[in-house]
C-alpha cells in the first residue's frame, strides 16, 4: 500500500514537474520539412540568435493540421509559427483570426504573390511533378504531361499519387488540374487505376517497377538522386509544374505558445533572407526570392519552374476543399 | 487486544481493495472515457451533422463492411493458427519446439507498417519478388497473386495478429490441469479424440479471448490496411478515420470521432458477444495440486509434423524478415541483391545519429511504464472480473475495450483537446501523456491475456489464504499472482511491444524531449528511407531477441516471450 501511494504521489509530481524550467525565450516552429533541413539550420539560427531558443517541431503537413485542430479545440497552440502546406491553408487560419500581421522589409525581394497585410508570406516552393525510373522505363514511352498520366491507358495500374485528403500538396495539385481538365480528370484518374499511397511508398515502387510514373513533389527525387546516388529523374509536364509557394505564419499572442511575436519577426525576415533561402535550396526546394541564391541539386532554373507553373486559384482551393475532396473520394476512391 | 488488531488491519485490507479500484476505474474514466465522450459529444454539435454526414457515405459503409469482413478472417483464420501452433508447442514433443515458440510471436515484435511493406515487396501484383518466382517456376503466365486485395488484406492481418492468439493460448495450455485429459486417456480415448473432447473446451475461454484480441486488433489497424488495402482502392474503419483527421479541419475531427463511435460500437459488442458465447462456463484448470501438463508423443508423425510447422514458420516469418533485414543492407530497391548493391549506410545511421539513442531510451521508459501500468491495471480488473460477483464487474471490461478498440489516432487527438489544461489537467507534451495513450490504447492485450489466465485458477486458493489470515493484498501477491506469473509476464510484453515502436499517437503526442523510436521509424518511413526504417525494424528486433534470450535463461525457461 505504501509503495503504491509513493508511485501515485511520483505520479503527480511528473504532472508539476513537467512545466519546464524557461531559460530563454521560446519559440516553436511546427513545420513539415525534412529533418535534415531542420538540422542544418537549427546550427545556424543558434549562432544568429543567440539569446532565443527556437525549436522545431517536424511532421506530415496532415499530421501538423490535424494537431492544430485539436490544440484550437482547446483554445491554445503548442507552437507560435508554421511552415506547412499551402496558402490555402494560410487563407483559412487568416480568416479564423490566429495569425499575426507583420510586414518585413524582406517582402519587396519576393518573386510570389504574399498577403498585403502582413499575415502570411511564401517561404519555400515545392512542386509537384511526375517522375520515372530510367533503369526500368524509358522516358519516351513515357506521359509528358499530367493529362496523359490519367488518359494514357498504357499505364493503367501502374501509376500512384498522394492522397489529397492527407497532403495538402495533392490538394492542391487536384484544384489545379480540376480547373484545367473538369472533373473527368479524376473519372480518368480511376480508370487508369491510380493508387493513392504515401510518397515513401510510392518512391519504392517506382525504384521496384512496380509503378512507371508516379505523381510526386520534385524535393523527394532530388533528395534521393543526392543522398542515395537514385537514378529516379523527374519530368517537368508540358501542361505545367504545379508549383506550391508553401507559407511561413506566426500565430498571434493570443493563441500562441509562448507569445513571442517579436521574435518570431525576427524570424520571418531570417528565412525570407538569402541566407535563410539557401537552406531551403540545401533541402532541395526552390526559393520563393527574385534571385534565388542557387538552384535545388539537379533541379531546373527556379524562374524557369515559375514561368511553367500550371495557374492555381488559391481563393478558389480553400472555398471549393469540400467539393473537390469529396469529388476525388466518390470518383477515384469508390 | 489482539483481536482488536486483527480486525483494523481486516478493515485497513479492504480499504486496499476498495482504493486500488477506486483508482483504477478514475483513471480509466479521466484519461479513456470522458476524452473519448468529449469527442463524441463534440461531434453531436451542430445538430448531429457530423452523424448525418458520415453514415450517408456509402465510402463509409462499404469500409465498415471490409473491417468487419477482414477483421472476422483475421480472427478466424489467427485462431484456426494459433491454436495447433499452441497445442503443438506445449503439449507434444515435436522437434525444436523450444524455438518455435519464440519464432511464432516473432511477427508481434516488428511494427506491423515495417512488415506491410515486406509483404508488398513480395506478393505485389506487377513485380513482387515471391509473384514473379512463382509464376516462373509453374509457368504461369501471370502473377498468381494479389496482395491488394480482401484476400491479400486478411493475409498480411492474420499473419500478424495470431501471435495474439498463440500467445494467449499456449500460456494458458502449458497451465492446464492434465488430469481431465488422463481420465479421458484411460477411458479409451485416443489423441485427437482428447484434444477435440476435453483440451479445446477447457480451453475454449481462452480461445475466445484470444480471438477477440486479434479481432480488435485488425480492425483498429492502421498501417497494413493503409499500405495493402490502399492501392486496390479497399478501404477500412480505421483509413477512413485518419482519411477525415488529416482533413486537418475542426470538422473533419467531428466526423473522424462520429465514425470512430462505430468501431468503438462494434469492438464492444463483440466482446459482450464473447461473453454471452463463453457465459458461464469457466473451467477450473488450476486446482491445488501442482501441474505438469503430459507431453503428447508424436512419434512417426513427429517428422512431417515439424516439415510442415517449419514451412509456415518459413513462409510467415522468415520470409518477411529476411526482406526487412535484406532492405535494410540494399542500395538500390530496384536491382538485385548483390555486393555492389550493399551498402552499410543505413546502419550507419542508427548508430551516428545521437537523437536516436535518446528516443531509444524515451520509448524503453514510456513503454515499460506503460506494460507495468497496464499490468497492474490488468491483474486487479482480472480478479474483479473474476472473484466478485458485483453486478458491477463487467464495467472494467467496457472501460478497457473502449479505449483499446479505439484508434490510435483518434485517443491522441481526444488526449490532445482533454488534456492540454482546458478541464485544469496539462500534461500535453510531456512523456506521461504518451504513456497514457499506450495504456489506454493497449490494456486490453494485458487484460485479456491475466484474465483468462486468472479464470482458470480455482478460487480455493485465495481463500485458503485468506482462512490462514493473509490479507487480501497479500493472498493476491502470495498465491494469485504466482501462479499466473507467466500471463503476467506474456501480458507486459503484449502491452510493451506495440507501445515501443507505436507510431500514430506519438507523432501527434511526441515532443522535442519526447520523441520516441516510433516517431524516428515515422519520419524515416516518410523520408522516403525504406532502408533506414527497415534497419531500425531490425535493429529493434535483435534487441527483443537478445532480451529475450537473456530472460529465458536468467529465469531457467519460466519466462520468456
Amino acid at each position: 500500500m505504501r509503495k503504491f501511494m509513493i508511485m501515485v504521489m511520483a505520479l503527480m509530481l511528473m504532472f508539476f514537474a513537467s512545466e519546464a524550467f524557461a531559460a530563454k525565450p521560446k519559440v516553436v516552429i511546427y513545420t513539415s520539412m525534412y529533418e535534415d533541413v531542420i538540422e542544418a539550420m537549427t546550427q545556424t539560427l543558434q549562432e544568429k540568435f543567440p539569446d532565443y531558443d527556437v525549436e522545431f517541431f517536424y511532421g506530415g503537413t496532415g499530421t501538423l493540421q490535424a494537431k492544430i485542430a485539436a490544440e484550437l479545440d482547446a483554445k491554445k497552440l503548442g507552437c507560435d509559427m508554421l511552415m506547412v502546406a499551402d496558402p490555402s491553408y494560410s487563407l483559412e487560419l487568416k480568416q479564423m483570426g490566429i495569425l499575426h500581421a507583420y510586414v518585413s522589409e524582406q517582402a519587396k525581394n519576393l518573386a510570389l504573390d504574399y498577403d498585403p497585410e502582413g499575415y502570411w508570406y511564401p517561404v519555400r516552393n515545392l512542386n509537384m511533378v511526375l517522375a520515372f525510373n530510367p533503369e526500368n522505363y524509358s522516358r519516351e514511352n513515357l506521359p509528358k504531361t499530367f493529362k496523359e498520366f490519367a488518359y494514357n491507358s498504357d499505364l493503367k495500374a501502374a501509376i500512384s499519387m498522394p492522397n489529397p485528403l492527407t497532403a495538402g500538396t495533392a490538394l492542391v495539385a487536384i484544384s489545379a488540374l480540376k480547373d484545367k481538365y473538369g472533373y473527368e480528370y479524376f473519372d480518368k484518374l480511376s480508370e487508369n487505376r491510380v493508387m493513392v499511397e504515401s510518397g515513401s511508398v510510392a518512391l519504392t515502387k517506382l525504384e521496384t517497377g512496380e509503378c512507371k510514373v508516379i505523381m510526386i513533389l520534385e524535393e523527394s527525387v532530388l533528395k534521393k538522386r543526392e543522398e542515395e546516388d537514385s537514378a529516379l529523374e523527374v519530368i517537368y509536364p508540358e501542361d505545367g509544374v504545379i508549383c506550391v509557394p508553401s507559407p511561413i505564419m506566426t500565430i498571434n499572442d493570443k493563441y500562441s505558445a509562448h507569445a513571442n511575436s517579436k521574435i518570431c519577426e525576427e524570424l520571418t525576415d531570417w528565412f525570407l533572407s538569402p541566407e535563410g533561402q539557401s537552406y531551403i535550396v540545401k533541402g532541395w526546394m526552390h526559393s520563393v526570392l527574385k534571385n534565388p541564391p542557387a538552384i535545388p541539386y539537379d533541379s531546373i532554373n527556379t524562374a524557369e519552374i515559375f514561368t511553367r507553373a500550371m495557374p492555381v486559384d488559391w481563393v478558389k482551393c480553400l472555398a471549393e476543399r469540400t467539393e473537390l475532396r469529396t469529388n476525388f473520394e466518390d470518383r477515384v476512391k469508390k | 487486544m489482539k483481536i482488536v488488531s486483527r480486525n483494523n488491519s481486516n478493515l485497513s485490507n479492504l480499504d486496499v481493495k476498495i482504493v486500488l479500484i477506486f483508482a483504477i476505474v478514475a483513471f480509466l474514466v479521466i484519461f479513456s472515457v470522458l476524452p473519448m465522450s468529449y469527442l463524441v459529444f463534440r461531434s453531436f454539435i451542430g445538430g448531429a451533422e457530423s452523424f448525418g454526414r458520415i453514415y450517408t457515405n456509402t465510402l463509409n459503409w462499404n469500409a465498415l463492411k471490409n473491417t468487419l469482413v477482414t477483421a472476422s478472417l483475421s480472427m478466424i483464420f489467427g485462431v484456426m493458427i494459433a491454436f495447433p501452433l499452441a497445442w503443438l508447442v506445449g503439449r507434444t514433443d515435436m522437434y525444436g519446439r523450444k524455438f518455435f515458440r519464440t519464432l511464432f510471436v516473432m511477427t508481434y515484435m516488428v511494427p506491423p507498417y515495417v512488415g506491410a511493406m515486406a509483404w508488398l515487396r513480395l506478393l505485389n501484383p506487377r513485380v513482387g519478388t515471391l509473384n514473379v518466382l512463382i509464376a516462373n517456376f509453374l509457368g504461369l503466365s501471370e502473377n498468381p497473386f494479389n496482395i491488394y486485395s480482401i484476400p491479400g488484406l486478411v493475409f498480411v492481418l492474420t499473419t500478424f495478429y495470431y501471435p495474439y492468439a498463440f500467445i494467449t493460448i499456449s500460456r494458458s495450455m502449458e497451465k492446464m490441469d492434465p488430469s481431465l485429459e488422463e481420465a479421458a486417456k484411460i477411458s479409451g480415448a485416443g489423441t485427437v479424440r482428447t484434444l477435440l473432447k476435453i483440451t479445446l473446451p477447457v480451453m475454449l475461454p481462452s480461445i475466445v479471448a484470444s480471438g477477440l484480441l486479434v479481432f480488435i486488433a485488425a480492425a483498429s489497424c492502421y498501417g497494413i490496411p493503409s499500405i495493402i488495402g490502399a492501392p486496390g482502392q479497399i478501404d477500412t474503419v480505421t483509413t477512413r478515420i485518419i482519411d477525415y483527421v488529416y482533413v486537418g479541419s475542426s470538422e473533419g475531427l467531428s466526423d473522424a470521432a462520429a465514425l470512430a463511435v462505430s468501431l468503438m460500437l462494434i469492438a464492444n459488442l463483440v466482446l459482450y458477444f464473447s461473453a454471452f458465447v463463453t457465459g458461464d462456463r469457466h473451467y477450473t484448470t488450476i486446482s491445488g495440486k501442482s501441474t505438469h501438463p503430459n507431453i503428447v508423443t508424436l512419434g512417426k508423425w513427429n517428422i512431417p509434423v515439424t516439415i510442415c510447422v517449419s514451412i509456415f514458420a518459413f513462409i510467415v516469418i522468415i520470409l518477411p524478415f529476411l526482406t526487412v533485414a535484406m532492405t535494410s543492407f540494399t542500395k538500390n530497391l530496384g536491382k538485385a541483391f548483390t555486393p555492389e548493391n550493399l551498402t552499410l549506410r543505413y546502419w550507419n545511421i542508427l548508430f551516428t545519429r545521437k537523437p536516436l539513442l535518446n528516443s531509444l531510451k524515451n520509448s524503453v521508459i514510456s513503454a515499460s511504464a506503460a506494460a507495468t501500468i497496464g499490468v497492474g491495471i490488468s491483474c486487479v480488473m482480472a480478479w474483479v472480473a473474476n472473484r466478485t460477483r458485483s453486478r458491477f464487474r463487467a464495467v472494467p471490461d467496457f472501460l478497457i475495450t473502449l479505449g483499446s478498440g479505439t484508434p490510435s489516432v483518434v485517443i491522441a487527438l481526444a488526449l490532445i483537446m482533454t488534456m492540454s489544461g482546458r478541464f485544469g489537467l496539462n500534461i500535453y507534451n510531456t512523456l506521461l501523456i504518451m504513456i497514457i495513450a499506450y495504456v489506454i490504447k493497449y490494456l486490453l492485450m494485458g487484460m485479456r491475456t491475466i484474465a483468462a489466465a486468472m479464470s482458470q485458477i480455482d478460487a480455493s486458493l485465495e481463500e485458503a489464504a485468506l482462512i490462514s489470515g493473509a490479507s487480501w493484498l497479500k493472498s493476491f501477491v502470495r498465491v494469485t499472482l504466482p501462479l499466473i506469473a507467466p500471463s503476467v509476464v506474456a501480458g507486459w510484453f503484449l502491452i510493451f511491444m506495440p507501445s515501443f515502436y507505436e507510431l500514430t499517437m506519438s507523432t501527434l503526442l511526441y515532443s522535442t524531449d519526447t520523441k520516441t523510436i516510433g516517431y524516428e521509424l515515422f519520419t524515416y518511413q516518410t523520408y522516403h528511407s525504406q532502408q533506414t526504417a527497415s534497419a531500425i525494424a531490425t535493429g529493434i528486433l535483435i534487441i527483443v531477441i537478445l532480451v529475450n534470450y537473456v530472460l529465458s535463461k536468467l529465469s531457467g525457461d519460466k519466462f520468456s516471450i
